[in-house]
């Protein structure tokens, strides 16, 4: 084991790791603060990362500045879908089991349909930052991984800002803790939860884009996410966003150290390895309450 | 009925099965039964913990592909034992290679029960979110170390060469109809454990966990051990199902044993049939099971899959209770203390217009990504278009009003006329344009049974069990006063 691979390891695990921040953090949201556990969150973000492909390879736009652009659009089907869910499920006490499904129905409908609209193919989009490789010494910063992990850690930031310091924000944390308290400022709960998981989703959008721009998309790739996705939020300590940070780039870290040293195969296990051992070990997080 | 009448019944019921299947005397029927009875065994499964103890397993492909790797790889062992074992501490087990399938089948059964007990074991005590999210992980990690596996062929897949036939005592059995009979008698198994469990005082515990884990603990019941024997059970009887599959289709690679049309249809069969009892997962399992036989032939394997997560998500929304729980919330306003015609009727009815709906659907999808594939422009003038969209109306229209006469909402003999006379109208209309000698039997059904249907929402006791009930908004069941 040489110092520059293990250095240039460290490197891409961490770029990684700000990836898998951006992917995670609408879980957060949605899992670790408002109690929905959305694993349909992957479906979304590859519905994201399709709208992304077809932007860019229609009008030639950039996949993440589409993203930014259908923002609004994803914050609006999240509120949707909050709706049904809370008129269906979590209004008749029944959200354990049958929200479970509902969402796996979602994820799966999902997925089935964009096979039958784009079939099987790996599609990917052009930017001009995919491509060139910055290299400082001699480690490597390839920007296709780069620019994501900094939009990826602006975004985190700008959300733990939001969520800290307006009132809104400061509603969504406290519906996860009190309802009650809240209906005493006259704040209707199920108005933030709705908004919060409007924001979850639409981070997705700006995820699919990452994710499109990281490596090509086919439908099922959303599968392989649901357990990192998790793991992540679970590590992070459930709704603690620089905990969803901390968490990413250290299971970005062991699944580069895992694709270096054993080979690129043995990555998807490790997430779930992962994902196993912190639920049998520390079920609340590196950052939980 | 006690267990063991139970017990005698199915297994008269599995030979009936068995011998209708021999007499078909086309193999086409074997292979398609077999993949049914495959899903009844899983989903029955499923049910055990899902249904009984409300802990959602994602992973059952998972146990499921455990099972058929444990039979791929005893195969590959039984088939040169003198080569992998000798000089290996376990050479003496060499003598009793080649196994038998039945042999097989128990021991993936030992082997998927043990993980299922480990993986309960990780991640019982937290909260069944938490199970949920880890049996979707578990189902990766396997999936993973069986692709870096070689011995059982890796990401590349496995052949498995069966018996051309098999002896039992005085009879000699074809592959297919060997591996039919034996997932007969594992359904019978299956359903078997299911009632046995239900109406124990096990069954009892499962519910009171599901009901309310807290309340169960803080009053005695032993809810960690309760779940371990539950998530074993059903990872075993999972184990069951898969293990025969290498036989069946001969060549196993990870992506399809570990295929997601198994963890979906093993939620979506007892979700949709009902998971309080054992008749829940049987009826989902045929139900869907012959649905997606069929829609694999006249529509791709893909866009049957669409159709089982539509109805979970419309299940889990509108009837959370499953077909068997609407069956018997229905029975008890409609024909309290003991079955009636009339209520008789309805049922039939409503099953008539949820299977035509759900067949509709299945014949009228192809028409329209027929039409999807024209250019843009031509799409809305081509006439499979419209024949899509329509035969799709049509069909919602059935659904909704077999939801409604079940749901005894006011409106439903209304849409249910109308759905059958529009359906009774087309049938006449095809029968007269297309006159194709083999359909005019298919045909005329479709026209006299509809009609039949008619006549009996037109019959006065079944009118007055409509107009008695209260407005939609309060749909459901009555309070009694």
């Amino acid at each position: 084991m040489t110092a520059d691979l293990l250095l240039n390891a460290i490197v891409a695990g961490l770029l990684l790791g700000g990836f898998y921040a951006a992917v995670t953090v609408g879980v957060s949201i949605s899992f670790g603060m408002l109690d929905v556990v959305n694993i349909a969150h992957p479906a979304f973000i590859i519905v994201g990362s399709y709208i992304a492909y077809i932007v860019n390879s229609t009008f030639g736009l950039d996949p993440i500045l589409t993203a930014i652009i259908v923002l609004p659009a994803f914050y609006l089907l999240g509120q949707a879908v909050y709706q049904v869910f809370y008129l269906s499920f979590e209004k008749r006490g029944e959200e354990a089991l049958r929200g479970l499904a509902f969402f796996f129905g979602l994820l799966f409908i999902t997925e089935v349909v964009l096979i039958l609209v784009f079939g099987v193919d790996y599609r990917y989009v052009h930017a001009t930052y995919i491509g060139p490789t910055w290299r400082i010494g001699f480690v490597d910063f390839p920007l296709r991984m780069l620019v994501p992990c900094l939009v990826s850690l602006v975004l985190v930031a700008g959300l733990q800002l939001y969520l800290s310091r307006t009132f809104i924000g400061r509603a969504i944390m406290a519906v996860a803790q009190d309802q009650q308290a809240l209906r005493l400022l006259s704040v209707d709960p199920i108005r933030i939860k709705r908004i919060a998981f409007g924001i979850s989703i639409a981070t997705a959008a700006l995820a699919g884009a990452f994710l499109i721009v990281i490596q090509p998309v086919e439908p099922s790739v959303g599968r392989e996410y649901i357990g990192r996705v998790f793991a992540i939020c679970v590590l992070g300590g459930m709704g603690s966003l620089p905990g969803t940070v901390i968490a990413a780039m250290l299971l970005g870290i062991i699944e580069s150290f895992t694709a270096t040293f054993y080979g690129p195969s043995w990555a998807p296990a490790v997430a779930f390895g992962f994902l196993l051992v912190t639920l049998a070990v520390r079920p609340a997080g590196l950052l939980g309450r | 009925m006690r267990n063991w009448v139970f017990l005698i019944v199915a297994l008269i019921v599995a030979a009936a099965v068995f011998t209708a299947a021999l007499l078909l005397r086309n193999d086409y029927y074997l292979f398609a039964g077999y993949v049914v009875l495959q899903y009844v065994v899983l989903a029955t499964a499923w049910n055990i913990l899902g249904g009984y103890c409300g802990y959602v397993n994602f992973g059952s492909a998972a146990f499921f592909a455990i099972g058929a790797y444990t039979t791929v790889a005893l195969h590959k062992l039984g088939a040169n034992p003198g080569r992998y074992l000798s000089d290996t501490p376990f050479e003496a087990l060499g003598a009793l290679f080649p196994l038998s399938l039945p042999t097989m089948i128990v021991l993936g059964a030992v082997i998927s029960g043990a993980v299922g007990f480990a993986m309960g074991y990780l991640t019982l005590r937290l909260r069944g979110v938490f199970f949920a999210i880890a049996t979707l992980a578990m189902a990766v990690v396997l999936q993973t170390v069986v692709i870096n596996w070689d011995f059982v062929g890796g990401s590349r897949g496995a052949y498995i060469i069966g018996p051309q036939s098999i002896t039992l005592g005085p009879v000699s059995l074809t592959n297919i109809q060997y591996l039919f009979l034996l997932m007969v008698l594992l359904v019978v198994f299956a359903l078997w454990i299911a009632r046995s469990i239900e109406r124990s005082r096990m069954g009892l515990g499962f519910a009171t966990i599901r009901d309310d884990e807290a309340a169960a603990e803080a009053s005695g019941v032993p809810t960690l051990r309760l779940k371990l024997a539950a998530t074993a059970l059903s990872g075993a009887l999972m184990g069951m199902a898969g293990a025969p599959l290498p036989y069946y289709i001969g060549y196993v690679e990870p992506a399809a044993a570990f295929g997601l049309p198994y963890a979906v249809n093993a939620i979506a069969m007892p979700m949709i049939g009902g998971t309080t009892s054992w008749a829940g997962p049987l009826i989902g399992a045929i139900l869907l099971g012959t649905l997606q036989q069929v829609a694999t032939v006249t529509i791709s394997s893909v866009a049957n899959l669409l159709i089982v997560g539509a109805l979970l998500v419309a299940f889990v929304i509108a009837a959370p209770v499953g077909v068997v729980g609407l069956m018997q919330e229905f029975l008890r306003v409609a024909a309290p203390g003991r079955l009636n015609f009339r209520s008789v009727a309805v049922i039939l009815i409503a099953s008539y217009c949820f299977i035509v709906g759900i067949l509709d659907i299945i014949f009228d999808l192809p028409a329209l990504q027929a039409a999807f594939q024209l250019p843009l422009p031509q799409i809305v003038n081509s006439s499979a278009f419209w024949i899509g969209v329509s035969g799709i109306l049509v069909s919602g229209l059935y659904m909704v009003s077999a939801y409604g006469l079940l749901k005894l909402q006011r409106w439903a003999p209304r849409i249910a006329v109308l759905a059958l006379i529009v359906s009774i109208a087309g049938s006449a209309a095809l029968m007269w344009l297309s006159p194709e000698p083999q359909k005019v039997g298919l045909r005329f059904a479709m026209i006299v049974i509809p009609l039949l249907a008619v006549v009996c929402l037109g019959n006065r006791e079944v009118k007055k069990l409509y107009q008695s009930q209260p407005g939609p908004q309060s749909g459901s069941r009555p309070v009694p006063a």
